[in-house]
């Protein structure tokens, strides 16, 4: 079996969708084996986590024809790994993940080209996916027209995080009386010693202390197991619900990279809980995101002084915002606290913003600061777009900027 | 594994699902046997799936040698040549698959499907058919109702960059939490020739299009006494002949079963590995359910499209053609 025809046969699926036309094509598509060439050669994933979705993406990326793909991961292998990161054995156990999953993968796949030329692009689309249990999500955000990551954010439901009143004086439940245990009764009778939870003895030692504040309490619940689930904040996962994800996943790179079909538009969820459930959602830009959003217009005069301009957030009807810092790119302008960022800021008040900000003629701001809302005072950050009015074309960078 | 309580190292290995099904679930999982018949990427996707949750034993059937095609998308055959020589697809992938989790016994069986007896599929609690011709899939289904337990049935088709699974558990009783305690439900399924034969009229007007082409595809295969999947684009014109007298046949508008989904069906012949990996777990997801007797079980069918990303779950049954 010479070498190019193994190449040729292997490729023979993907064939199907790169060399020909078709209905769902994006604009960009132009098809033909270059094309197949180039998404072998040129395009470079990134893989990050080699994990439950890691091992089964890296598979699915390397078996759609992906030759270039690069996988970080700082964890190392654990057996209660070994149920679902199937390029993982008993004996890597300790093991980098990164290192082995990709060892893995390239004895099963043929030759790697080392002499790679990224093409250069702009745009680097991101395909995000997630699992719990048989839940999960899979999704596209390309930069500019689907919702950003922040844009989204409030899918992600609210951490679990207890009062630590409820910990010290009134707990109800299991979770509580370990919460205390590792939280408040470790540091009271091991202070200075970081609890370790890959520690055997620490997790035992909180799980005997659990149990006696459930004794206390009359609380039913606390396990050895449930212990560690809480303190290690483990997700339940099993490998068929990584499967789905994970497929999808590859499924969108593949069709982003190169043009062959409609992408997924835009956030697809898969439920499995009861019965099976798959749904594709349209989520659209929020346009107050503070990443993606345009930012709140202001036109300002090149003689504003940075003082006036915090001045004019207060009576700005749309942003009402008062006690502003002003963040522009890497560099805090003005900081309304700690004391000792106060004073280092000070100076720049007088300055005018014009000049703070390099004296270009439109630019990004961010603002932190408290707006009243029902009467209640919350702290708040917003994304301003700047104008500068009469502003000169060419931008003059010789400016040296206060810290 | 063979005691009744999981021992230390089951404990520790499956410590992340038993956190989702719990350990009576992961114990039953330990005692079942499963029967797979043809090696291809998505029953390879299947096969990982269930290895690795735990499965007390997996007999692959599959005498074919490794061929290119196979090669593209079933990840558990090595691309080491000199390895393959000699070894059949079934004896390749259980090599592999035994390194995903050696507590789980698995073996290859040789022969003809169709020509073994009850006594057989009576070792087996689930059986799931691929690449399987109409005629091999009705039979293997009687096989399996005509034992004195129950066995599950499953098959399992992908073409192009869709999928299509069938599940038969017959009479299934199961037991479903309620807000207010449990609730026993039972379920009654339709066998493979019942569920087909289901008039195409009677069914809801907005069912997947890809159950009618697939069944167009499966009687054009049967009709040129063809092996599964030995189709290609020559044959198109025939085949939408074949679908004309079909719709006219069960008084169907032509129009719910276009003629691109089957000329995608007709030359995609191969599969799609990230495809397979949807469909294999999905499949995988329903094997374990119905294993473990822990939530609702598909019925009957599901269907999954790549261009659009959707998946859809079809009750095709006729209440009045169950005994």
């Amino acid at each position: 079996m010479a070498e190019s025809t193994v190449h040729q046969s292997r490729s023979r699926d993907l064939d199907k969708l790169l060399l020909r036309p078709g209905n769902l094509v994006a604009p960009t598509f132009e098809p033909g084996a270059q094309l197949r060439d180039d998404l072998q050669e040129y395009a470079r994933i990134l893989v990050v986590g080699a994990g439950g979705l890691g091992c089964e993406l890296l598979k699915d990326l390397a078996l759609s024809g992906f030759k270039n793909l690069e996988v970080i991961d700082m964890d190392r292998i654990e057996v209660t790994n070994l149920n679902r990161q199937f390029l993982f054995r008993l004996e890597d156990v300790g093991k980098p993940k990164a290192e082995v999953a990709a060892r893995r993968v390239m004895e099963r796949v043929s030759e790697y080209d080392s002499d790679d030329k990224p093409i250069e692009e702009t745009v680097k689309p991101m395909v995000d996916g997630g699992t719990e249990g048989f839940k999960g999500h899979a999704r596209v955000i390309i930069p500019g027209s689907t919702p950003c990551f922040e844009c989204t954010i409030w899918l992600f439901p609210p951490q679990v995080k207890f009062p630590l009143c409820t910990l010290a004086e009134t707990p109800r439940t299991a979770a509580h009386c370990i919460e205390y245990a590792h939280l408040i009764k470790w540091d009271e009778v091991h202070s200075g010693k970081t609890f370790d939870p890959d520690d055997p003895e620490h997790m035992k030692w909180v799980y005997t202390e659990a149990v006696k504040r459930a004794e206390l309490f009359g609380i039913q619940g606390v396990t050895y197991s449930l212990t560690q689930g809480v303190v290690k904040n483990i997700i339940p996962a099993i490998a068929s619900t990584n499967a789905i994800v994970s497929a999808a996943c590859t499924l969108e790179t593949l069709k982003l990279v190169s043009g062959c079909s409609k992408t997924l538009s835009n956030y697809l969820t898969y439920n499995g809980v009861e019965g099976l459930h798959i749904k594709v959602t349209e989520f659209v830009k929020d346009k107050d995101c503070l990443v993606c959003g345009p930012g709140v217009l202001l036109e300002l005069d090149t003689s504003v002084t940075l003082q006036k301009f915090i001045d004019m957030l207060e009576e700005h009807p749309k942003l009402l915002l008062s006690k502003a810092s002003v963040r522009h790119q890497a560099t805090n302008l003005y900081m309304q606290a700690p004391q000792v960022l106060e004073e280092m800021t000070r100076s720049n008040l007088n300055l005018p913003l014009f000049e703070l900000m390099g004296k270009v003629p439109r630019d990004i701001v961010h603002v932190t600061g408290t707006t009243s809302r029902d009467g209640k005072k919350a702290s708040c950050l917003r994304k301003l777009c700047l104008v500068f009015k009469g502003a000169d074309a060419v931008t003059d960078q010789d400016m040296a900027v206060g810290a | 594994m063979n005691g009744e309580e999981l021992t230390e190292q089951e404990t520790a290995l499956y410590d992340r699902q038993i956190r989702v099904w719990g350990a009576d679930a992961q114990r039953r999982l330990s005692k079942s046997h499963i029967l797979v018949y043809g090696m291809k990427g998505t029953i390879a996707e299947f096969c990982k799936n269930i290895v690795l949750a735990g499965v007390g034993s997996l007999t692959l059937v599959d005498d074919r040698d490794v061929s290119e095609e196979a090669l593209s998308a079933n990840f558990l055959i090595p691309p080491d040549e000199s390895v393959c020589r000699g070894k059949t697809l079934a004896e390749l992938c259980c090599d592999s698959l035994r390194e995903f989790n050696p507590m789980v016994r698995v073996s290859v069986e040789k022969g003809d499907l169709a020509s073994l007896g009850a006594e057989f599929f009576d070792k087996f609690d689930v059986v799931v058919i691929s690449c399987c011709s109409l005629a091999t899939k009705k039979l293997i289904n009687e096989k399996c109702r005509k034992l004195s337990k129950r066995v599950s049935f499953y098959t399992v088709d992908c073409r192009d960059c869709c999928g299509e699974i069938f599940v038969d558990l017959q009479k299934y009783n199961y037991a479903k939490k309620k807000t207010d305690g449990t609730a026993e439900c039972e379920l009654q399924y339709p066998s493979f020739q019942e569920a087909i034969s289901v008039p195409w009229k009677s069914l809801r007007p907005k069912v997947s299009k890809l159950y009618f082409a697939m069944r167009v595809i499966e009687r054009f295969e049967e009709a040129e006494k063809r092996k599964p999947r030995e189709i290609s684009i020559e044959d198109l014109p025939a085949v939408l002949k074949l679908k004309k007298e079909l719709c006219e046949e069960q008084s169907l508008n032509e129009s719910h079963i276009p003629d691109t989904l089957l000329e995608r069906l007709v030359m995609g012949a191969k599969e799609f590995p990230p495809v397979c990996a949807i469909i294999g777990g999905t499949l995988g997801q329903e094997v374990i359910k119905a294993i473990s007797s822990k939530g609702d079980p598909l019925k009957n069918f599901f269907f999954f499209d790549a261009t659009d990303g959707k998946g859809m779950i079809e009750d095709i049954s006729n209440p009045n053609l169950l005994s």
